[in-house]
């Protein structure tokens, strides 16, 4: 049963990443997910368990401005906040 | 800026590119100003055209997906504007041996800047919440600061060109400063970014017009100006 909810809030994380990211364009969330694989070996979903990643790649893309990514995340998951795997990881995407 | 320092040297195409461009217009100059005239007119065409399919090939890869998809679309906007300014000034220069300022061509070059200036607030759009008033005030400042020469000019000139030449003369410098305002805000927000190198060299270029386009207002207001003149290059 953990598992499942593990592997929902896991589904959940990437969409939301994902929504964010189309949302500013294609070329954007592919350049994401290429920066993600060569500098981690890591894909968006695994992003969930380490969200650290996350957190360099799009600082490395957009610098400053990173923390609008973030903020527009948060706010895609703002529903699930109380569950607290996700809680964490919108706090580790955003230091 | 390590970033951006490393991502220049990176790119040793765009500077063969702008190397030659530039080496091709100062020895034209060497040859007098006829062939002057018609390698800078030529080179223009070139220039413009390559930054029409490099806007293409940009904008097919967003296919409108997103604000950058938009933005992108935009930035084609300005570059085929400029490249018909570009054609225009050509066939009036090199086919009807008029004066191709003021003409047709103006109309393409001025309407590239609303373009230009809609690319930038589509490309900052999903950033807009870390734009502050603040910053908006600080990058007018400097806008403002850069058009004072080319304000000096407009109002100080004995020159005997029209109202209307020296006015739209002075269009240019204006256009360029309000295009530098997102230029500037894009460098904050992008700051230590891979996307900050893209607004670094927006920001280059737009200061390189803006003195170009005062000394293209200098020159003309005096009479010196000639296609293939130095601040052309």
């Amino acid at each position: 049963m953990n598992v499942d909810q593990d592997q929902l809030r896991k589904a959940m994380v990437s969409l939301a990443v994902e929504k964010v990211l189309l949302g500013i364009g294609k070329p954007i969330y592919n350049n994401v997910i290429k920066q993600l694989s060569k500098d981690y070996n890591c894909y968006l979903p695994e992003c969930y368990e380490h969200p650290e990643y996350l957190n360099k790649v799009l600082k490395k893309i957009f610098g400053n401005a990173h923390v609008t990514i973030v903020d527009s995340i948060k706010k895609e998951l703002d529903e699930c906040m109380t569950q607290k795997p996700i809680a964490h990881f919108v706090t580790a995407i955003s230091e | 800026m390590q970033n951006n320092f490393e991502k220049l040297q990176e790119q040793k195409s765009l500077f063969i590119c702008l190397l030659i461009t530039g080496v091709t217009i100062t020895l034209a100059t060497f040859f007098g100003k006829e062939v002057a005239k018609v390698v800078t007119d030529f080179t223009y065409i070139i220039v413009t055209a390559s930054f029409v399919v490099l806007s293409i090939i940009i904008s097919s890869r967003f296919r409108k997906t997103g604000s950058h998809g938009k933005a992108w679309m935009l930035f084609l906007g300005t570059a085929v504007s400029w490249c018909m300014a570009e054609t225009t000034w050509t066939i009036y220069e090199l086919v009807y041996h008029t004066n191709p300022f003021p003409s047709l061509a103006d109309v393409f070059y001025i309407s590239g800047y609303p373009f230009l200036f809609l690319f930038s607030i589509y490309y900052l759009k999903p950033f807009n919440k870390l734009i502050s008033r603040k910053m908006i005030l600080i990058t007018s400042l400097i806008a403002v600061s850069v058009l004072i020469p080319s304000l000096y000019m407009t109002m100080d000139n004995n020159s005997a060109e029209s109202k209307f030449t020296i006015a739209l003369g002075a269009t240019y410098p204006v256009a360029d400063s309000i295009i530098l305002v997102p230029a500037l805000i894009g460098i904050f927000l992008f700051f230590r970014g891979e996307v900050n190198f893209l607004w670094t060299l927006l920001l280059i270029g737009i200061l390189l017009e803006v003195t170009a386009d005062t000394g293209f207002q200098y020159f003309t207001l005096n009479n010196l100006y000639y296609t293939g003149h130095p601040t052309d290059i």
